[in-house]
Formats: C-alpha cells, sequence, structure tokens
C-alpha cells in the first residue's frame, strides 16, 4: 500500500510507471456549462480572460476531485492564433476553426506568443500552479496531425495523406505542411513548459483511423508526434498523447512515439489495447455522454470495466461534455477510487 | 480486362499515360485507334471509370471520361455504370471495413471532376419522366463537421439522387424551407457531436407542426447517433454509414408515393 498521495505526485507516478495509492482520474478538456455557471465566468470571456478560465476548470479539481486541471478549454487556440478564423460556439459549445490555408507559405507564426488566447492559456498555467500547487497543471495542445489538419482543412489533410504514400511529390507537400505544424507546436510547447505546466496533454483528433490510414500514421505521424515529444521531454515535461476513434490498428505506433501515456476512446477494447502497448500506461476510456446522461450503475460499471481491462488512470474518452453533471463526475471519481481501494 | 488483345491492353494502357499527363490531343488519337482494333471500346470505357474512381484516380478519370464523350457514350450511361458504379464499389469496401475514409474521398474527388465534364453534355436531356428524387442534406445547427455529411451526398449522387446540399451549421428552419422548395422527398441531417444532437428532434417537431411530416423520409446520422436514438426523435432511421444511406433510401422510395402526389 503506497502512503496517500497528492493529485500531482499521483499523475505522475502513473506517467513514470510507480506504484500510485490510488490510480488517477483524468480529463482532458473541461467546458463544462454547471462549472462555468457556478464559477461565475461568462461566455465567451472565459476564453480569454485567465482568472476566469482558471476558476472554472480548478472546480473539475476541486468540487468533483479530479487529479489534473486542463487549460484551455478547446483546439482552437493554435488556429485562432495564426489567424485562421473561428466561430466562438456557445457556452455549451466549443468554438471551432471554420478557416484554413491554400499553401504553406501562408503560414505566419511569428507573432504567435502575443495572441491573446495564447497568452491566456500561460497566464492561466501560471496563475493555476500558484493557487493549486498539488494538481497536475496540464496544458492542452493541438498535435502535430491535428494542427496540420487546421492549416490545410481537415478534409484536404486526408485526402493528401492517400496520395502522399503513393507518390514522392505529394509526401514533398505534405512534409512541407507539416513543418509548419511542428515549428508552431515547439514554439507553444516551449512557452506552456515554462509557464510551469506539470504533463503537455496533446490530442491528436485527426490522426485517427477514422480520418487517415493506419499506414500513414506508422510512416508520417508517429515521426511528427516523435518529434514534438522528444522536444517536449528535453525540456523536462512529461507529455500524453490522446487519439480518437478506435485506435486498436495504431496503439503499437501510438506506443512507439515516446508517449508518457496514451489516452484512447471508448470506441477501443481496453483489454486488446493495453496488452499491444506492454509498458506505455493506457488511460481512459469511460463513455463521456455518461457524465450527461448516465445512470450510477452505468457510471461505475464502465469505469470498473477499463481498470479492470488494464488502465493505468481513468479519463473520458474525448473529453467532459460541457452539459455534464458534477454529480455524475463525482460518482465516476468515486468509482475510480473504490476500485483503486479493492485493487491496488 | 486481362483477356483483351494485346494490342487493345497496349493502347488501353498509353490510354491511361496520356490520362495522367492530361495530354488531351493524345487521348483523342488513342481513342481513334482504339475503336479501329474493333473492340468493345464502350465496354472497356465503363469498366475503366468504374475502376479509376474506385482507386481515386482524378487525372485518368478525367482523361477516360474524356474518351466516353468522344466515343458517344449517352453520359447518363456514362456517369451511372461508369462513374458512380466506381463510387458504390468503393463504399461497399468502406462498408465491410475494408477501405478507409481518405480512399472515400479521393473516390469522391475523381467521380465529381469526371462529371463535371459529363455536365454540359447532360443538360439537353430533360424529356424523361424520371425526375431525380431529391434529398435535403446538410449538417444540423452548431456543428462543422462535414466531411461524413459530404460523403453521403456523394454516395446519394452516385446513386441517382438530387442533392440539395445546405452544408454545415444549418438552422433547423433552413431544412424546412429547403424540402418545401424543392418538394422533397427526403431529408438527410449529420451530427458528430454529443452536444448538438437535439437540433435533430428540433428539425422534426418543425416538420410535425407544418403538417408536413408524412411527405417526408428522415435519415439521421454521425458518429454518436444510434439507431435507437433514430427511433426515439422519430426519424425514419439511421443506416450506419453513407453507403448504408444509400440503399436504405433506394429502396424505400420503392414504396413511398411519389413528389406528385405528396406535394401537390
Ligand atoms: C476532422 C474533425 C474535425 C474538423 C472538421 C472538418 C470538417 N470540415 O468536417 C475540425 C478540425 C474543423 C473539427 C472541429 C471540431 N471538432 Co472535431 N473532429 C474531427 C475528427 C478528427 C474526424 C471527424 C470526421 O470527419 N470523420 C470522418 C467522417 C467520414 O466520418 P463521419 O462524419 O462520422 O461520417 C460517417 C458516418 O458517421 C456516416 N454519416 C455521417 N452523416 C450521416 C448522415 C446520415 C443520414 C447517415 C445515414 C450516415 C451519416 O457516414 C460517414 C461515412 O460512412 C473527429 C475525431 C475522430 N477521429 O473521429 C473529431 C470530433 C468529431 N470533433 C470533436 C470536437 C469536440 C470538435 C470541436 C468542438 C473542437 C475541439 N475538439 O475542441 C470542433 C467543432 C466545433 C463545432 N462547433 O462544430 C469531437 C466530438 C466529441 C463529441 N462526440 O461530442 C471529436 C469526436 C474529437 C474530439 N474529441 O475532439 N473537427
Ligand atoms: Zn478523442
Amino acid at each position: 500500500m503506497v502512503s496517500e498521495m497528492t493529485s500531482k505526485e499521483r499523475v505522475l507516478a502513473m506517467l513514470d510507471r510507480k506504484p500510485v495509492d490510488r490510480v488517477p482520474v483524468m480529463t482532458g478538456s473541461a467546458m463544462v456549462k454547471e462549472y462555468i455557471e457556478k464559477s461565475g465566468s461568462s461566455w465567451p470571456d472565459y476564453h480569454c480572460d485567465a482568472e476566469m478560465m482558471v476558476n472554472t476548470v480548478s472546480l473539475m479539481h476541486t468540487d468533483a476531485g479530479l487529479d489534473n486541471i486542463v487549460l484551455p478549454f478547446g483546439m482552437f487556440i493554435e488556429s485562432a492564433a495564426l489567424g485562421l478564423e473561428v466561430k466562438m460556439g456557445r457556452i455549451d459549445i466549443q468554438p471551432s476553426v471554420r478557416s484554413f490555408f491554400s499553401k504553406p507559405e501562408e503560414v505566419n507564426y511569428d507573432n504567435f506568443l502575443e495572441n491573446k488566447y495564447v497568452k491566456t492559456t500561460l497566464e492561466a498555467i501560471k496563475l493555476s500552479k500558484e493557487k493549486y500547487p498539488d494538481a497536475a497543471i496540464t496544458a492542452f495542445l493541438v498535435a502535430p496531425i491535428t494542427l496540420t489538419g487546421d492549416l490545410m482543412g481537415a478534409e484536404n489533410l486526408s485526402m493528401l495523406s492517400i496520395k502522399c504514400l503513393q507518390k514522392e511529390k505529394q509526401m514533398q507537400k505534405m512534409q512541407d505542411w507539416l513543418s509548419k505544424a511542428l515549428e508552431i507546436n515547439r514554439i507553444y510547447a516551449e512557452a506552456c513548459v515554462e509557464a510551469g505546466a506539470d504533463i503537455l496533454y496533446y490530442s491528436d483528433a485527426s490522426a485517427s483511423p477514422n480520418l487517415v490510414m493506419p499506414e500513414f500514421y506508422y510512416q508520417v505521424a508517429v515521426p511528427a508526434e516523435k518529434e514534438i515529444g522528444d522536444f517536449v521531454h528535453h525540456l523536462g515535461c512529461p507529455w500524453e498523447l490522446h487519439i480518437c476513434g478506435d485506435t486498436v490498428p495504431i496503439i503499437e505506433g501510438m506506443a512507439s512515439t515516446g508517449a508518457d501515456c496514451l489516452s484512447v476512446e471508448q470506441a477501443v477494447n481496453m483489454k486488446e489495447a493495453t496488452k499491444i502497448a506492454g509498458d506505455v500506461p493506457i488511460v481512459g476510456n469511460v463513455t463521456p455522454l455518461l457524465m450527461v446522461e448516465g445512470t450510477e450503475e452505468q457510471i461505475i460499471d464502465e469505469t470498473r470495466k477499463g481498470l479492470d481491462s488494464g488502465a493505468k488512470g481513468s479519463m473520458l474518452g474525448c473529453g467532459t461534455p460541457p452539459l455534464s453533471t458534477s454529480d455524475r463526475i463525482r460518482t465516476w471519481v468515486k468509482a475510480a477510487a473504490d476500485w483503486s481501494a479493492e485493487n491496488l | 480486362m486481362d483477356d483483351l488483345p494485346e494490342e487493345v491492353q497496349e493502347l488501353i494502357e498509353e490510354l491511361d499515360e496520356a490520362a495522367e499527363d492530361e495530354d488531351e490531343d493524345t487521348i483523342k488519337e488513342l481513342t481513334q485507334k482504339l475503336l479501329e482494333t474493333g473492340a468493345d471500346v464502350e465496354a472497356i470505357t465503363l469498366k475503366k471509370l468504374s475502376i479509376l474512381v474506385m482507386d481515386g484516380e482524378e487525372e485518368m478519370t478525367r482523361g477516360w471520361t474524356e474518351v466516353a464523350i468522344q466515343i458517344g457514350i449517352d453520359p447518363f450511361k456514362t456517369l451511372i455504370e461508369g462513374l458512380a458504379a466506381g463510387m458504390s464499389l468503393i463504399g461497399k469496401k468502406y462498408e465491410q471495413g475494408e477501405a478507409f475514409v481518405p480512399q472515400l474521398l479521393i473516390a469522391s474527388a475523381a467521380m465529381y471532376s469526371g462529371m463535371d465534364l459529363l455536365a454540359p453534355y447532360m443538360k439537353q436531356d430533360e424529356n424523361s419522366n424520371s425526375k431525380p428524387v431529391t434529398v435535403v442534406i446538410g449538417t444540423v445547427e452548431g456543428d462543422v463537421h462535414d466531411i461524413g455529411k459530404s460523403l453521403v451526398k456523394t454516395l446519394l449522387s452516385a446513386n441517382g439522387f438530387n442533392c440539395v446540399d445546405l452544408g454545415n451549421d444549418v438552422p433547423a428552419s433552413r431544412f424546412i424551407e429547403a424540402a418545401k422548395e424543392n418538394k422533397a422527398t427526403a431529408i438527410s441531417m449529420s451530427t458528430l457531436m454529443t452536444t448538438t444532437m437535439a437540433e435533430m428532434p428540433k428539425v422534426l417537431n418543425l416538420l410535425e407542426n407544418e403538417g408536413i411530416r408524412d411527405k417526408l423520409l428522415v435519415m439521421v446520422g454521425g458518429a454518436p447517433i444510434t439507431a435507437g436514438y433514430a427511433a426515439q426523435i422519430g426519424a425514419n432511421v439511421s443506416p450506419h454509414d453513407a453507403a448504408s444511406a444509400a440503399t436504405w433510401l433506394k429502396e424505400s422510395i420503392v414504396n413511398f408515393p411519389s413528389e406528385s402526389v405528396r406535394w401537390d
């Protein structure tokens, strides 16, 4: 039995493959309407006001008992900072990127760190680190393939992802876009680590077999993710890799990127995934919608099922839905704690 | 195609190259030579087109569509038995888990590039009484994901449906207006986010309120949408992917009253 840990110690120990007092319970994006209202934040200000952001997301830790505090709320920061058009959504709908570039040369990131959303994220990291030193402060970032998809349009990425495997010229084109994305990833990663992030959480939603072929994942995405991951490790920070969809065909590749842990969603057979990943910890894979309309029994069942199948931490598939209720989130956290008490 | 005479096979290969290089003069010349061999060039061309679309070969699809035009194949036949047949082939493979989304997308691009060339030849043929069935299609309000929606549209088009594409982030009332304006037979709605699923019942409620629910078939789909959800909100169905959406609609319209009966 390991003596009681702080949330931060617990998450870092899991990433370090060390014993924990109980399995960590973590989230990806956490734009939860109930907490936005409870903390007195207002739409859309909470996207560009560090204090509001921290007041809202920290409730996931202080009120619901999660081990990490995740900022910012959505995957639009990088695109907004590059001057792409962003639609701000609603209090219950995350912002979305509405435009893309037509050539890599158009991408200009000279003033990336001056953007108000980037600045808010960095300030919020600092602030949450000060206020909640015991939580694992996690920066939520767009990983290279997904960022490439934002730069060139997701549909174009999907098409180029197959053409580039067939023709050298197309591969060159792919690499031209990807190198822009990696350059931006590096600038942002460095700033987040400097601001004090304990962990960088990279979502590579568009590297999923739902959108690109597994062959592409292995040939193009793995080296790119590894490149940014190695860079993050050099900065002395651990990182997590999330990919959406049924990732079983690419888990081996994900595990080879050097990520300190892999996050998968409910479409994944956890037993199979943990078997393939070997000693690389996998976290997941509770159905997010259960936080909106699940019964207590369903939430407990799914949480236990993931952990029984070898997950090293409990996480919701693709982030916490905006309409989640705090009582359901607490039920989930308790389910993971109860499981730990029985099994660790 | 393997059992064709060697001379014909060689010409086909040369045509592939000319098409790949978008060399129109050579395409014309080679087409003429191919005709002179006495081979069944129409059958060869249709077969070629279906395979090229299936493989997502955009340039070659365009080149062989030019061949089809030059030898005077009925443009509707070229579309249905060539281009669209190829789209259906890859759709079936996708349905069986043997193909991926990028393959559907490049096949779709290839099909449309051939259709663009055929378009000017298709207009004059308006006398036929088999007016295509209209489907109003879009992604619901609040959601910008439209890759899946566009694939549904592609496969519906490949199966002869006329699609009125409202794009993404479409307010519920737009679906209703467009359905009325176009005397549509079906509405196809997509969403990929759990947060925007609730937009779908809004459209169904509006249809009820306007008293036109029974004039239309309603399909809903997208990753979070299940058959159970479709039933719960009163939609007709949620086929599990774009290819089965087209199959379902084709079967369903057989016994559905015709447009003039429903709307007039
Ligand atoms: C590409 C993508 C994007 C692109 C979309 C580009 C575009 N033009 O569509 C961009 C980058 C813009 C984007 C933005 C966002 N996204 Co997004 N995105 C994806 C991604 C990676 C792939 C989706 C996709 O295109 N799949 C391929 C298509 C072909 O599949 P499909 O749409 O499901 O369609 C198939 C079937 O469902 C069916 N079908 C579809 N429609 C219909 C209709 C009928 C009638 C029928 C029968 C069948 C049918 O047919 C299709 C083929 O068979 C997924 C994650 C993943 N890997 O799945 C996330 C995902 C869908 N996005 C998500 C989110 C949250 C967002 C954002 C809020 C940003 C964010 N992550 O912070 C914004 C959306 C904002 C908004 N208001 O809309 C979540 C949704 C979570 C949820 N369940 O609620 C996902 C799951 C990932 C994630 N966690 O980030 N995204
Ligand atoms: Zn995801």
